[in-house]
């Protein structure tokens, strides 16, 4: 269903507000990148999208939902244990979701 | 996943339904319109005294708004990931015969049915409790979103509720209705996320 991304990219998928904020519901980005950049990353191509979308989104990584950090550098431990996106990797920005 | 999972990933073009099956629990994905017959089947029992069906239904308005239809769209594997979490822990819970649940995705009409649930228990109380608990917990965590297009042009991305999956803390907004209200229609609770297509 989704394509493939490009050799040294991930694949980033935008649900719901997401999807309607970028016109997009899937993009490829490159790989790898720090999870902490990834909102910063976003918000350079979509101007507003934090505050409209991200800040209240989840994000999962490969299906796992993951805990997004602040875009600050972090030192000695928390650095050791940074997650970084790789190449490959299915992203997802998951608005709060409306089933039923 | 537990080995005994099966998945159709690609499935008919006249059937789309992609589904998780494991243990008695039955979930699944679908554009076509909701059986209920064969969703009671899939949790019927020699050892079941009770079956309970839930049918959500499009309602025609949301807050007086009228709408014209719904669609819903979902993240589909991750999505049956996690209704597979809360039909097997349900089952074990209340000790359930089978547990089923089918979400329609795409476009709705109003008045169709957008989700189904059926559950089977040895006993009545067991088989109620767990199909109310099982749309709510549906409702809060599937990955699955729904959009009204209004009849006066527009749409909304609805939210089922603030502070959990889907909303970060220190963003919660006002007005969310929460759990509880067990109607499980398609334009009742929560409230909007954003507007589109008002140009």
């Amino acid at each position: 269903m989704t394509p493939k991304p490009p050799k040294g990219h991930f694949n980033v998928l935008y649900f719901a507000s997401a999807g309607s904020y970028t016109t997009k519901n899937v993009e490829a980005l490159p790989a790898p990148l720090p999870l902490r950049k990834l909102f910063d990353t976003l918000e350079e191509r979509y101007k507003g999208i934090r505050a409209s979308v991200l800040n209240h989104s989840l994000v999962t990584i490969n299906l796992a939902y993951v805990d997004v950090p602040d875009g600050e550098q972090q030192d000695g431990e928390a650095a050791e244990q940074e997650i970084i996106i790789q190449e490959g990797d299915e992203v997802a920005i998951i608005p709060p979701v409306s089933s039923g | 996943m537990a080995s005994q999972d099966q998945i159709n990933p690609s499935s008919a073009p006249d059937e789309p339904e992609t589904f998780l099956q494991q243990e008695g629990c039955y979930v699944a994905l679908t554009t076509s319109p909701l059986n209920l017959q064969s969703v009671t089947d899939r949790v019927r029992s020699p050892q079941a005294g009770a079956i309970v069906l839930f049918a959500g239904t499009t309602r025609d308005n949301f807050a007086g708004q009228p709408v014209k239809q719904l669609e819903y769209t979902a993240y589909e594997p991750l999505a049956l990931r996690t209704m597979m979490t809360i039909a097997s822990s349900l089952r074990a819970k209340h000790d359930l015969r089978g547990l089923a649940m089918v979400h329609r995705l795409g476009v709705v009409p109003i008045g169709e049915e957008s989700i189904l649930i059926a559950v089977s228990a040895p006993h009545r109380q067991a088989a109620w409790r767990a199909g109310e608990e099982a749309l709510e917990e549906c409702k809060e965590r599937v990955e699955v979103w729904k959009k009204e297009e209004f009849a006066h042009g527009g749409g909304v991305w609805r939210a089922n509720r603030d502070g959990k999956r889907g909303q970060r803390e220190g963003e919660s907004r006002e007005g969310g209705e929460g759990v509880g209200k067990g109607d499980g229609n398609g334009s009742s609770e929560g409230q909007g996320t954003e507007v589109d297509g008002q140009t």
